[in-house]
């Protein structure tokens, strides 16, 4: 059977060997072109817009409905006016479950110094204290935290996975609003341009520190106090990168996973279901998380993004399946970001150890991207 | 009035023809289309005037032609001709529609449309054994001719192989009408049942066995089938519409006029038989359907499967049967017309109808969503789900011969089983999973390939679309079909107090 080769494309995909000689030599992993600098700078803009409203929202959940066992209204950012419910109501709103399943991507493939202090004594003993308050006021905590003693800080773990991530999409938010202005204003004009923007923005923020309280019955209590030293970079970037970017969840397209059949890795490390693997087709359908985030960035694209996606495939018909093509653009320039920024040496240097330790960084990440959605990078 | 039918095709295929110069093929389409859209009101003005309290033919004309030969230009309609004049003209407008691709020679493609119409709408009028005759022949050229030039690249193979098929059905029907005249010694050829006073029962069955072949070649049953799934895979959308909407009526049409009408005695006697040939089309048809890989052969088969309904009720004969028949041709024509027009959508948006390369068009962005919402409606409809007309049309099938045949109409019910067992495959394998339109090889390469299917247009869905609401419709409201139909059906079934014979299947 011949088939129509418009109908079918398939792009390139390079070896793992290919990637890491291009994160070696400084290129970036996207081409540089025209087009590519409107998707990414358009759809970083729009996803920054998004970002700006997930993080509020994660913040709030953590602060304001903290140990709430019916939060039904958790998406309302505490505006409960009919206006709002109804907006709500009619869906013209944010979809802040796809910030949730990334809070729990995150809490599910914990890995950096936040889930390390999660499992700690130290937050074993703030979690008891937290009981104690809250269990006095609170009848039904207080019968269900003797029956089911590993519940209650397994919620505010995961409440403190929801800030940590609130505070990473915080920074994420203004760097990518601030990279459209720059773009806007002559500052950034090329791909690469792009990626030293992202990677000097993570770098500035690296080393802001990551902590969480909450205040019961007037009194406040730390959840992540500021004395165990989590950081912006390696606790909260690095983890999200881990588990958003790389690992991801298996059950969400229309592709079907026989764990049974060992299709699904038995070792965590090895999941490639995150972000810059998945599927854009697969949207819009129910239960596929990635089309939440795509139908929220359709609701903040810039108008020249816009219009771009109107002269091409079936103009706004398909725009989620163009949307995610192009976030994954942006996403590998993101990470070609966070992988120069924590090379262990700086690029290009002389032969020698530093560069073998690079050339075998490199290599890691190569061979953990060459199965991912490559074929956008072209 | 009945002759309008007659004459707003005809003519119209005449002028199309005639049209002076080199007319724009837009303009061609475009008049064909308002010639069937008259059509269409014209049948409608004759849905009006017709009286459904009336058993008997109504609003009869009546013409001498050839006297001396018997044949006589006499029109009437009845329960059971009317419902079909309205799905032909429906349903050839419908095909008209779907013809925007057609730009080779579209003034002979139109005319043949037309003609086709018309000669259908006069086999369906015919009063007249000869004139019904004359009009089951004149559609079997246009047909081969529509098949043969704007068919497939196997075309030649398989109109040839439908012109034999359908020939011989017309000899056979013809050789069976002027023995009935050689047998009686009547030069009639009217309506009127032939009874054993004039004829012996054994003489009737040597009449009624030819007549059995030659509609049976036409519906088609088991075996005489051979010629469908390759008419059908070879053929243009519109035409396959035609010809599993509107021609393959014009098999079970004669089965209950001229076979159960002209010779119930014999009908009686053979009846068994034939409910045992239908469970054994419905199961060869449900099976064969099970096994296809070309979605068009697939529907095909399915439509061996289910006029297969339409013979048990005929056999059994019961009020309840024959207008399950006369619903389940309906049911059959709507919703075998609506799934090749999907199928039709499909192929032409991917250029392919093979199930082992499609799968998840029903993909909400770049796939065929509203083909796909519209396909599982149609298969549910086709598999008998309540709600929609092919559920009524079953239910009326087999509690109408149930109690005549029990096994020949348990055999029917599994075969309605059936065909939700090969419509889901259908289903799951082209429109549910990952969107492909290759042959499947290593996942990772197949999942980043980027399909980009062009979108089809709502307008060019609107047959469809409006084929669903019908279908819906005559299911939640059956009656709209069932006032038409009952008189006569119930009259008709008066015929089966003559049937005596004890059962092979009872």
């Amino acid at each position: 059977m011949t088939v129509d080769p418009s109908i079918v494309r398939s792009g390139p995909m390079p070896t793992a060997l290919e990637l890491a000689d291009c994160l070696l030599r400084g290129d970036t992993l996207l081409a540089d072109t025209a087009d590519h600098l409107i998707e990414v700078v358009d759809v970083l803009a729009s996803y920054g817009e998004v970002l700006d409203a997930y993080s509020r929202n994660l913040i709030y959940q953590a602060e304001q409905q903290f140990l709430n066992p019916l939060p039904i209204f958790r998406y309302l950012d505490g505006d409960l006016s009919f206006a709002r419910l109804w907006r709500h109501l009619i869906h013209d709103r944010i979809n802040f479950e796809y910030a949730e399943y990334c809070q729990k991507a995150m809490l599910w493939h914990g890995t950096g110094g936040l889930d390390a202090y999660l499992d700690s004594e130290a937050f074993a003993a703030g979690c008891s204290q937290i009981i104690r308050t809250k269990t006095r006021r609170d009848p039904l905590l207080a019968l269900l935290n003797p029956l089911f003693p590993g519940f209650v800080p397994e919620l505010i773990r995961s409440a403190a996975t929801t800030h940590a991530l609130g505070q990473f999409w915080r920074v994420m938010s203004d760097l990518f609003l601030d990279l459209a202005r720059a773009e806007a204003a002559g500052e950034v004009s090329s791909i690469a341009a792009v990626v030293a923007f992202l990677a000097r923005g993570l770098g500035a923020a690296a080393a802001q520190p990551i902590s969480y309280g909450v205040e019961l019955a007037g009194e406040h209590f730390w959840v992540l106090p500021p004395e165990a030293g989590l950081s912006f970079l390696a606790d909260v970037a690095v983890p999200y990168v881990e588990a958003v970017f790389l690992r991801g969840m298996p059950f969400l397209g229309t592709v079907s996973f026989n764990a049974q059949a060992q299709q699904i890795s038995p070792d965590q490390q090895r999941f490639c279901y995150g972000a810059l693997f998945a599927d854009p087709l697969p949207s819009m359908g129910a239960g596929i998380p990635p089309s939440l985030l795509m139908q929220d960035m359709y609701r903040h694209l810039p108008e020249r993004l816009h219009s771009w996606y109107r002269h091409r495939g079936r103009a706004d018909g398909d725009v989620r399946v163009k949307i995610c093509a192009s976030f994954q653009k942006s996403m590998f320039c993101v990470t070609n970001a966070a992988i120069a920024g924590t090379m262990p040496y700086p690029p290009q240097g002389a032969p020698g150890p530093a560069l073998e330790a690079n050339r075998a960084y490199a290599m890691a990440w190569g061979a953990r991207l060459a199965t991912a959605r490559t074929d956008c990078l072209a | 009035m009945l002759s309008g039918l007659l004459l707003i095709p005809f003519l119209g295929a005449m002028a199309l023809m005639l049209w002076p110069g080199e007319p724009a093929p837009a303009r061609i389409r475009l008049a064909a289309l308002a010639l069937l859209v008259l059509q269409l009101l014209w049948s409608l003005r004759v849905l009006l005037a017709f009286d459904p309290s009336i058993a008997g033919m109504q609003l009869q004309e009546s013409l001498a032609w050839v006297s001396s030969l018997g044949l006589d230009y006499r029109l009437g309609v009845d329960g059971l001709s009317l419902p079909l004049l309205l799905i032909n003209a429906a349903l050839t407008l419908v095909a008209a529609f779907a013809s925007q691709a057609v730009s080779e020679r579209p003034r002979l493609y139109y005319a043949l449309l037309l003609v086709i119409s018309g000669a259908v709408n006069g086999a369906f009028l015919s009063l007249n054994l000869l004139l019904f005759f004359l009009f089951y022949e004149l559609e079997l050229i246009p047909l081969w001719l529509l098949i043969a030039v704007w068919g497939g690249a196997n075309r030649a193979y398989a109109a040839t192989k439908f012109l034999i098929f359908t020939a011989v059905s017309g000899v056979l029907i013809l050789g069976a009408f002027l023995g009935q005249a050689l047998f009686t010694g009547v030069v009639d050829f009217s309506l009127s049942p032939v009874l054993s006073e004039q004829l012996g029962l054994t003489s009737q069955i040597v009449l009624l066995i030819p007549l059995l072949i030659g509609f049976g070649i036409k519906i088609p049953l088991v075996p005489f089938h051979t010629w469908l799934p390759d008419a059908h895979t070879e053929a243009s959308t519109p035409v396959s519409v035609l010809l599993a909407g509107v021609l393959l009526k014009l098999g079970t049409y004669g089965l209950l006029r001229f076979c159960f009408g002209l010779f119930p005695q014999a009908w009686a006697v053979l009846a068994p038989w034939l409910a045992a040939w239908a469970a054994a089309s419905v199961l060869y048809g449900s099976l064969a359907a099970i096994a296809q890989r070309d979605m068009k052969r697939m529907v095909a088969y399915s439509s061996v499967g289910h006029m297969g309904y339409v013979l048990l009720a005929a056999a059994a004969a019961t009020p309840v049967s024959l207008l399950g028949a006369e619903f389940q041709m309906v049911s059959h024509g709507l919703i075998s017309a609506l799934l090749f027009l999907l199928v039709g959508v499909v192929y032409r948006t991917t250029g392919t109808r093979d199930l082992d390369v499609l799968r998840g068009l029903l993909n909400p962005e770049r796939g065929l969503p509203l083909t796909g919402t519209l396909m599982i409606v149609g298969v549910m409809a086709s598999a008998g789900l309540p709600g929609m007309a092919g559920f009524i049309s079953e239910f009326l099938v087999f509690r109408g011969s149930l109690r005549a045949y029990p096994l020949a109409t348990l055999l029917c019910m599994v075969g309605s089983g059936l065909t939700a067992v090969y419509f889901l495959l259908l289903v799951n394998r082209a429109f549910f999973g990952r969107l492909a339109v290759t042959v499947p090889t290593d996942p990772v390469a197949d999942a980043r390939l980027d399909i980009r299917l062009p979108a089809v247009p709502w307008l060019q869905q609107s047959p469809a679309i409006l084929l669903t609401l019908a279908v819906v419709l005559l299911g939640l409201i059956p009656g709209l079909l069932g006032r038409l139909s009952e008189a006569t059906t119930t009259a008709m079934a008066q015929l089966a107090t003559l049937i005596t014979a004890p059962g092979v299947l009872r």
